[in-house]
């Protein structure tokens, strides 16, 4: 009764099923100023979505899920926008490389492994970082020191580039360089990954722009949607691979999740928050390893055609 | 769900044309002894157009018909079998296997099945095999075993092993079926088949072949075809997605924003 069948995946799924999931990922969305993509990608694929139509929609599930949360940031003023504007425009060059990327390993037939190879790679590597951090700041918080994320006035590497700029709300005064570089790398993880970049943008925001952590998560939100939205764009246009009935469905679920999901961020602490996520890193992680390095039930199977 | 039968005319004309005009398709000639067998088949699908919407689950169509023994020189004699054939349209299929590199599961050597039906259904009223000899099955291309994919017959154990796999996970599926007890007679002259067309059905021009067989020799034959195609706002989000992709996407881009912008506002607190 609750099914519903899908146009361009072309397969039938289960609403409240694919509703519950935008849900929880919009909840996880809003909680930790992360598009959710790196969860519901894998998880869309789990649920029989083929891989390239999970990639598409789910980067525009998360456009809808970053506007609501993005707004809820708006409203605390933690977004800060000349920041913003420098990620986006590498951010879009990135996403462009990405999709061309993807384009060419699907034609070598290689995409799903050289995917899962860096999802291992990077999930595994952010979140070993994130929780050894996490973990050490809450070990000296509970020894009564106090703690800040943010060490400044202490200069590095960073300083010394060229072209600086004033980011007023950040109260930075940086070189353009490591922000471009930064929103290109992640940007071409959004189109290659199919993911918004907050698990690798927050933590770079913190620990190499050296941010202050309350404009991290909004700065960060806000430059996902009009990355993702260029992603978006990009594979329904070159790959036909975007389903929108798919993806309207896991927005409704996603806008819902999100609101939750600001408000139960605020109730943890900066520290919980991180270590909460880099368990969840973690664990998407292995689960991605275990299933390259498991015997597969079947070794034959048949290559996807024209939409997946 | 509509019926129209098909014209027995054309069945007859198919019939006394014969064996050259069959030829196109099946050369029956030396299974077919014009003469010795004139029963016909006749037979319909209970639904001509299937329109894929957003509730489709899949679909069972009905393949009914009757055999018409007026004709016959000794209609009591003889063991009838019928075997029904659904045939999907033809496109490329490829199969990959796996191989294990360094620990890990990569993509390994594929193979390419370039005429290989999307759709397939074999249902008869006893083990084709049992019906037919292996030289008459083939000549018709009945059965999974029959068809050759767009290639020649597998040379090398390497070669049958793919083969096996595209039919296993066809199979799986659902889009490839052989039903040895799928063809029920009610009666001696009326059967029927039950063809189940799974969620992921191709769209596309299905042909229905009927096979009457008398004593494991081909007695008549008649065929129809069903189309299915998306419908509804099904249709239209195909179309968009496929003929303007750019404004596809930016369709879904505004969906996704006003629902951000709308979810935002019925939720804020203040």
């Amino acid at each position: 009764m609750f099914q519903i069948y899908l146009p361009i995946a072309e397969i039938s799924v289960n609403l409240m099923v694919m509703l519950s999931l935008g849900a929880a990922v919009g909840f996880l969305s809003g909680m930790f100023g992360v598009g959710g993509g790196f969860l519901l990608t894998p998880f869309l694929m789990l649920s029989g979505i083929p891989p390239a139509i999970a990639v598409a929609t789910g980067a525009n599930q998360i456009v809808g899920t970053s506007v609501s949360g993005t707004l809820a940031q708006w409203r605390r003023g933690n977004v800060d926008l000349h920041m913003g504007a420098i990620l986006i425009a590498g951010g879009v060059a990135g996403a462009l490389i990405g999709v061309l990327l993807l384009r060419y390993l699907r034609g070598v037939g290689q995409a799903g492994l050289i995917i899962s190879l860096t999802y291992v790679l990077f999930l595994g590597t952010i979140g070993a970082l994130m929780l050894w951090e996490s973990v050490n700041a809450m070990r000296r918080q509970r020894a009564g020191k106090t703690v800040s994320a943010r060490k400044s006035g202490q200069h590095n590497w960073i300083h010394g580039l060229p072209f600086k700029m004033r980011f007023p709300r950040s109260r930075l005064y940086i070189s353009a360089i490591p922000p471009l570089v930064i929103g290109g790398l992640v940007g071409l993880l959004a189109a290659f990954l199919g993911v918004g970049g907050g698990f690798i943008m927050v933590p770079a925001m913190i620990y190499i722009l050296r941010m202050p952590t309350n404009v991290v998560v909004g700065t960060s939100i806000f430059q996902i949607i009009f990355v993702t939205a260029v992603v978006t764009l990009l594979h329904a246009t070159l790959n036909h691979t975007l389903d929108i009935l798919l993806a309207f469905l896991l927005i409704i679920g996603g806008v819902i999740g999100g609101q939750f999901g600001v408000r139960a961020g605020q109730k943890l602490r900066g520290e919980q928050l991180r270590a909460l996520l880099a368990l969840m890193v973690l664990g998407v992680a292995v689960r991605i390893l275990y299933d390259l390095v498991a015997r597969p039930a079947d070794l034959y199977s048949i290559i996807p055609t024209a939409g997946g | 769900m509509r019926a129209t039968f098909f014209p027995p005319a054309l069945v007859i004309f198919a019939l006394l044309a014969g064996v050259a005009h069959a030829q196109v398709e099946v050369p029956p000639a030396p299974v077919m002894k014009p003469g010795t067998s004139q029963e016909r088949v006749q037979a319909d699908i209970s639904t001509r157009e299937i329109a894929i919407q957003s509730n489709f689950t899949g679909i069972e169509i009905l393949i009914f018909g009757s055999i018409d023994f007026s004709d016959a020189r000794m209609p009591t004699q003889g063991n009838y079998d019928v075997i029904t054939v659904v045939r999907g349209p033809t496109a490329p299929i490829a199969i990959r296997r796996k191989t294990r590199v360094a620990g890990i599961w990569v993509n390994g050597p594929s193979e390419t099945y370039p005429d290989s039906p999307s759709f397939y259904a074999v249902l008869s009223s006893r083990p084709v095999r049992a019906i037919a000899s292996n030289e008459t099955v083939n000549e018709l291309g009945i059965g999974l075993s029959a068809l050759n994919y767009g290639r020649g017959t597998p040379e090398s154990s390497e070669e049958q092993s793919f083969e096996s796999a595209l039919i296993r996970l066809m199979e799986e599926k659902g889009l490839y079926t052989e039903d040895d007890s799928g063809v029920v007679f009610i009666g001696r002259s009326l059967f029927r088949a039950t063809v189940a067309l799974p969620t992921t059905v191709p769209t596309g021009r299905f042909l229905v072949d009927v096979y009457l067989f008398r004593d494991g020799e081909l007695a008549s034959k008649t065929k129809g075809s069903l189309e299915v195609s998306k419908a509804g706002i099904e249709a239209a989000i195909y179309n968009l997605a496929f003929q303007s992709p750019f404004l596809y996407g930016l369709v879904g881009i505004a969906i996704a924003v006003l629902a951000g912008l709308l979810g935002w506002f019925a939720f804020r607190r203040d």
